[in-house]
C-alpha cells in the first residue's frame, strides 16, 4: 500500500477579505429568497448588497442556514470541524447581525461591512460562478 | 454482475468547482497515451493572432484572476471561437480570445492554457491513474455553476442555462426525492461543509426539506459509524471563513480559491471512507467538477439529446436559442472502488452530469420513467466495477 503525502496549502492561502464571489452573491441571493418564507421573527434583516466579502457573505449564510433548520425542527449534526485550519480565529460578526435580527422585527437596510473590510477593500475583480 | 457491484451499497458523490479536464489532469497523457490529455501541438490564437501553447504552468492561487467567463456567452466564444455565422463548427479556438476579453492583457490572457503537472495535484492525479479517469465525462450546459449542478440532483436545469432559482412543482423529481419517496424507501444525503458554507441546491432542497442535508463532520462520523445513507452528495467549503476550530479555507478549488485545500478535501473524502474497511468494500466513490470554469480544455463538447427545454436567444446572451443539445465543457472526473482495475481509462462512451442521477436510479431504483429525456439518454457508470476479487493495493493520502 502507497502513502501519498498531501501537501497543506499555506496559511497565506485564506483570505475571508477577498471579494464576494458571483457564486456566493447568488448564493445569498437565493438564500434571501428563501429567509423572506421564514416568520419574519427568524429573518436576519441584512441587506445583501452591502455584504462585499466571503467573511461576511459566510457569516451571512451561516444565520440563514440555521434559521431555515431552526424553522423545520432539524439541526444537522456538526457545524464546523473541518480539516484545515490555517489561521487563528476571527471575531465573528454574525451574533451582531442576529442581534439586529431579534430586535427589529421589520426589514431594514443594514451595512454588513466592517471598517476593516472596508480598509481591506482590493481592486480585483468579481469572480463568477 | 461482478463481486464488487454485488457487493456496492453505498453512492458518494464529491462535486467540485470550476476546472477542466486538461487543466487539472491533462498532464498525464505524457505517462499514459491513453489518457485524452494535452499534446504539443495544442494551442489557442492571442488577441493579436499569435499561437499561444498549452503549459505547465498552472499555479495553485493567484494565477486566475479575475475569475475566467463561464457564463453562457463566454463559453460559447471558447467554444467557437468567436464564429457566430449560421454554420459555425466548435473548434476550441476561443479561450485566450475570452480571457482577454476580461483583463485587456494579452500576456495574461495566455495563463488560461495553463494546466498542472501530476507532482502538483497528487491527489487527483494518484486517483485518476489508480482507479477510473474517464476521458469523456462533460459538464452538462455550456454555462456556470447552478445550471450544471441542477443536472446532477435533477437530470436536467428545467430549460435554465444561468444563475438562476428555480422551483419546485417542475416535472422531474430530485434524485434525493425520487429515493426518500421509494417503496421500500431509500436514504440520502447532501452533506455541505458547514452552515457558513452551505449548498448551492437552497431554493428547492433545504427550503422545503433540511432533514436531508448533514455536514462534513457528519459525513466523517457516518463514515466512521457505517451510517452512511444510500446515495450521498457532498459539497466542498465555498468560502474562506470562520469556523468553530479557526479559520475554514475554501476547499473548492473555485478560481482564486486555493488549489492544494481542494487536494486536501478530496483525500479526506477518500481516506474516511476507507479507513471503515465494510464501508471501503462497499461504497463506490465519485469526484467530478460541475464546469470547467472559463479554462482551456481541447475536447470539442458533442451534440446531445435535446432535453425538451429552450432556453431563449435572450436567455443564452448569445442572439440565438439554446436547445440543450450540445454538452458543456469537459470536465475532471474519477471513480474510486477497490472493484475497479488499476489504470482503468473509460473512452469511447461519453457522460455527463445527469449520468449522475440515471446511475443512482438505476442502481438503487431500476425502472423509472418520470426523468428528463437527458437523464433517459445518460449513460451510466456502475458497470466499471468489474473485479470478483477486491483489491489490497490501493493508495492512502497522509493528510
Amino acid at each position: 500500500m502507497v502513502l501519498i503525502p498531501v501537501p497543506k496549502p499555506p496559511k497565506s492561502a485564506i483570505n475571508p477579505d477577498r471579494p464576494v464571489s458571483k457564486l456566493l452573491r447568488n448564493q445569498m441571493e437565493h438564500l434571501q429568497k428563501a429567509e423572506f418564507r421564514l416568520p419574519v421573527k427568524q429573518q436576519t434583516n441584512t441587506y445583501i448588497n452591502a455584504i462585499k466579502t466571503e467573511g461576511e457573505a459566510a457569516d451571512y449564510i451561516r444565520q440563514v442556514t440555521q434559521a431555515i433548520h431552526g424553522a423545520h425542527g432539524v439541526e444537522p449534526k456538526g457545524v464546523a470541524p473541518g480539516p484545515v485550519a490555517v489561521t487563528p480565529r476571527r471575531k465573528s460578526r454574525g451574533s451582531d447581525i442576529a442581534a439586529v435580527a431579534e430586535e427589529r422585527p421589520t426589514r431594514k437596510r443594514k451595512t454588513a461591512r466592517t471598517s476593516k473590510a472596508k480598509a481591506k477593500k482590493k481592486t480585483r475583480t468579481k469572480r463568477t460562478g | 454482475m461482478s463481486k464488487g457491484l454485488d457487493n456496492l451499497k453505498h453512492i458518494v458523490v464529491l462535486m467540485m468547482e470550476n476546472r477542466s479536464f486538461d487543466h487539472m489532469l491533462g498532464a498525464l497523457k505524457v505517462q499514459d497515451p491513453r489518457i485524452d490529455g494535452i499534446s504539443p501541438d495544442l494551442s489557442n490564437p492571442d488577441s493579436t493572432g499569435a499561437s499561444v501553447k498549452a503549459q505547465p504552468l498552472a499555479e495553485f492561487q493567484g494565477q486566475l484572476d479575475p475569475d475566467p467567463d463561464h457564463h453562457f456567452p463566454g463559453v460559447d466564444l471558447q467554444i467557437f471561437g468567436g464564429d457566430s455565422s449560421a454554420g459555425r463548427v466548435p473548434n476550441m479556438q476561443g479561450f485566450v480570445k475570452s480571457y482577454f476579453s476580461q483583463r485587456h492583457d494579452v500576456n495574461h490572457s495566455q495563463k488560461i492554457m495553463y494546466y498542472f503537472t501530476p507532482d502538483k495535484v497528487p491527489v487527483l492525479t494518484t486517483l485518476a491513474t489508480e482507479f477510473a479517469v474517464f476521458n469523456r465525462w462533460f459538464s452538462s450546459i455550456p454555462g456556470p455553476t447552478i445550471c450544471n449542478r441542477a443536472f446532477a440532483h435533477y437530470g436536467t436545469s428545467f430549460g435554465k442555462v444561468g444563475m438562476d432559482l428555480f422551483y419546485i412543482n417542475e416535472p422531474f423529481k430530485s434524485i434525493y426525492d425520487r429515493l426518500i419517496l421509494a417503496n421500500p424507501k431509500r436514504t440520502s444525503k447532501l452533506y455541505y461543509y458547514d452552515q457558513a458554507s452551505s449548498t448551492q441546491e437552497i431554493v428547492n432542497l433545504l427550503q422545503h426539506q433540511p432533514e436531508l442535508f448533514g455536514t462534513y463532520q457528519q459525513f466523517l462520523s457516518d463514515c466512521k459509524k457505517g451510517q452512511l445513507p444510500d446515495y450521498s452528495f457532498v459539497e466542498p467549503n465555498y468560502s474562506d471563513h470562520d469556523g468553530d476550530n479557526g479559520a475554514e479555507i475554501a476547499s473548492d478549488q473555485h478560481p482564486d480559491h486555493h488549489v492544494q485545500a481542494g487536494e486536501l478535501f478530496i483525500a479526506t473524502i477518500y481516506n474516511a471512507i476507507k479507513d471503515n474497511p465494510d464501508l471501503w468494500k462497499s461504497t463506490v466513490l465519485l469526484v467530478v467538477y460541475d464546469e470547467h470554469g472559463g479554462i482551456y480544455d481541447h475536447v470539442v463538447p458533442p451534440a446531445c439529446a435535446k432535453d425538451g427545454f429552450v432556453a431563449s436567444a435572450n436567455d443564452t446572451g448569445t442572439g440565438r436559442a439554446f436547445e440543450f443539445d450540445r454538452l458543456g465543457i469537459r470536465v475532471p472526473a474519477i471513480l474510486i472502488s477497490p472493484w475497479i482495475p488499476k489504470g482503468t481509462v473509460v473512452s469511447g462512451r461519453t457522460f455527463e452530469h445527469a449520468s449522475i442521477p440515471a446511475t443512482v436510479t438505476k442502481h438503487f431504483l431500476g425502472d423509472y420513467d418520470q426523468r428528463s429525456p437527458r437523464e433517459k439518454a445518460a449513460d451510466t457508470f456502475l458497470d466499471l466495477i468489474t473485479l470478483d476479487t477486491m483489491r489490497t493495493d490501493c493508495p492512502d493520502f497522509g493528510v
